[in-house]
């Protein structure tokens, strides 16, 4: 009897991932930037359509767009745009990218920079920053202290902005090593408890309290925030739009998602996060 | 003695037996396999790198830059100085539990420390990034580290995960030399301390040594906690093998690198995914050649007594 029962138990427990296939999980991945607006969005449909959505963030957008790329997702998320090397790796996958709104990357500090003078910097400086010409914020009329980069991690939308600002080609980037960091919190969080540092970090997510968004200062000297106005002017360099990517156009709960995500029901989850939705940048 | 052993190899071996050894076998093969796939997978950059992806120091995966000595140096480094804090503190912890406690408290300690070896690592890694990254900061900042993120960091947060492991499997050691020998000691007027040193500790030590070799096994493995608070930065390797200075500098294990996005991006290029996997070959091999220092440690400990 009690053998029956363990047998019972044995193929009930083989059939339940092959049950939870069939109710149709809608699987996305990608940026940590776009994650919270998704997430959120996922949670309302959960409610009203009864969707079952599954959000993860492993590698970033570039972690998406494999993920869609293998068939792993149905869904990337992406803060930067899809670029020829996507195509290349994955030719038989028709990357179909949706525009969902905007936001900036910002090169913010820690708290004793910020109180040490530094609101913002030249493209040159963050330059010789990356490549630790420039090592002590001295050097830039900050205080004495040694500058701490964290650099996002290869693969994150991020990263990419910032390099393409700074050098055009990712390929022009010169081999330089830093201490990385992954997700949007985890940048954050470094940036708040160490001394000395920056970072580059999704604009809506520099909270002002515990790490600072510096400004850009242009070549004819005008100092540029990355707030809202000068996102959806488009004059802040690294703004950019936030994209989610299927393979093909978008088709059933994929589309029900996606149309969801771009209709004016979540201005307020975009704003609240801090980014630009469609309707600001027209 | 020699028939026996015959007429037991003619005999049809029973059930118990066959389930066992197909049991092992299919265990052993489906290890085989996989290993296999490993090794293919990581064919095409052993064969394009060679011993680079051991010697080199520069691993830049944009500019087909494949050297892994930093992280290699990272991961035996980090590991080796948990060990050494861990192993002392350990041990003394299970002489204690195991000699001096009085018999009715041992479970509940015994217990306590099992508890804590059974926290998942990632609760470990948190506490790292939300306190010690920040003590460490302060207690190093004589010599002005850039951050919490250390190699120091990771060893003193892996020394602390791998101290119940130690100390329960060295306890369970302890435990395994019979009571009446501590009794007999006792009759022949050995004190306390005569009796752990003489008659316990020599017939414990090679489980001692196996507790301390797991110890090190999870320390080179151990890839979240680390990844949290090692800094994961790329190509530290030191000018010369014994400059400490690189412990108070981010750094890189094997399993960090392999924890971070780059497994996430090589996707459809075969070049540098067989280079990612090549870093857990090295891993595997580097842990395979603890063991074997253990095992022979133990060996010639055994010879001489």
């Amino acid at each position: 009897m009690l053998k029956l029962h363990f047998k019972t138990w044995l193929i009930a427990a083989l059939l339940a991932p092959v049950s939870l296939n069939a109710q149709e999980i809608l699987r996305i991945n990608g940026s940590t930037t776009v994650n919270p607006v998704v997430t959120e969005s996922a949670e309302i449909l959960k409610k009203e359509n009864g969707l079952t959505i599954h959000v993860d963030t492993q590698g970033g957008s570039s972690g998406g767009i494999s993920a869609l790329g293998d068939g792993r997702v149905d869904i990337a998320m992406s803060s930067r745009p899809l670029n020829p090397a996507d195509q290349a790796k994955y030719p038989k996958v028709k990357f179909h990218p949706t525009k969902i709104g905007a936001d900036a990357v910002a090169m913010i500090v820690s708290k004793d920079v910020w109180n040490g003078g530094i609101k913002a910097l030249t493209r040159n400086q963050i330059k010789g920053i990356y490549e630790k010409k420039i090592t002590n914020w001295q050097q830039v009329g900050g205080p004495n202290r040694r500058i701490a980069f964290f650099n996002k991690e290869p693969g994150r939308g991020t990263w990419e902005v910032f390099a393409k600002w700074l050098y055009g080609k990712i390929e022009n980037v010169p081999p330089v090593a830093h201490p990385e960091v992954g997700a949007n919190e985890e940048a954050r969080n470094k940036v708040s408890t160490s001394h000395g540092a920056i970072s580059q970090l999704s604009a809506a997510w520099a909270d002002g309290k515990t790490v600072f968004a510096l400004a850009i200062q242009s070549d004819d000297g005008k100092i540029i925030p990355p707030t809202a106005e000068h996102i959806a002017k488009g004059d802040y360099p690294m703004s950019r739009s936030l994209w989610l990517i299927t393979n093909g156009p978008p088709t059933g709960n994929a589309k029900t998602l996606i149309d969801f995500v771009i209709s004016e029901r979540t201005h307020d989850i975009i704003h609240k996060h801090g980014y630009l939705t469609l309707a600001d940048l027209k | 003695m020699s028939t026996t052993a015959t007429w037991q190899s003619r005999r049809p071996p029973d059930l118990t037996t066959c389930l066992v050894w197909s049991g092992a076998l299919a265990f052993a093969l489906a290890m085989l396999i996989a290993l296999g796939l490993w090794i293919a997978q990581a064919s095409p950059a052993i064969s394009e790198y060679g011993q680079t992806l051991v010697t080199g120091q520069q691993w830049f995966y944009r500019h087909q830059l494949f050297g892994a000595a930093g992280m290699i140096y990272g991961s035996i480094v980090v590991s080796l100085l948990a060990f050494l804090l861990a192993t002392p503190l350990a041990f003394g912890t299970a002489i204690y539990l195991s000699e001096y406690l009085p018999a009715p408290a041992r479970p509940w300690a015994k217990t306590a420390v099992e508890f804590l070896a059974a926290i998942p690592s990632v609760v470990y890694g948190l506490l790292g990034v939300i306190l010690l990254r920040n003590w460490m900061a302060d207690f190093l900042s004589p010599f002005d580290p850039l951050s919490g993120d250390m190699l120091a960091t990771a060893a003193v947060l892996l020394a602390v995960m791998i101290l119940p492991t130690v100390t329960t499997f060295a306890e369970d050691s302890l435990r395994t030399v019979p009571a009446a020998q501590r009794l007999a000691a006792r009759a022949l007027a050995l004190n306390k301390s005569q009796t752990i040193r003489r008659i316990v500790l020599p017939q414990a030590w090679p489980g001692m040594v196996g507790a301390a070799l797991l110890g090190i096994g999870r320390a080179l493995g151990e890839t979240i906690a680390v990844f949290l608070v090692i800094g994961r930065l790329d190509n530290q390797f030191p000018d010369h093998l014994f400059n400490p200075s690189l412990l108070i500098e981010p750094g890189q294990t094997l399993t960090s690198k392999r924890g971070g996005p780059e497994t996430h991006i090589p996707m459809g290029a075969p070049l540098h995914w067989g280079a990612i996997l090549s870093l857990g070959l090295i891993l595997l091999i580097v842990s395979a050649l603890f063991v074997i220092t253990g095992i022979l440690l133990r060996r010639l400990q055994k010879t001489r007594s």
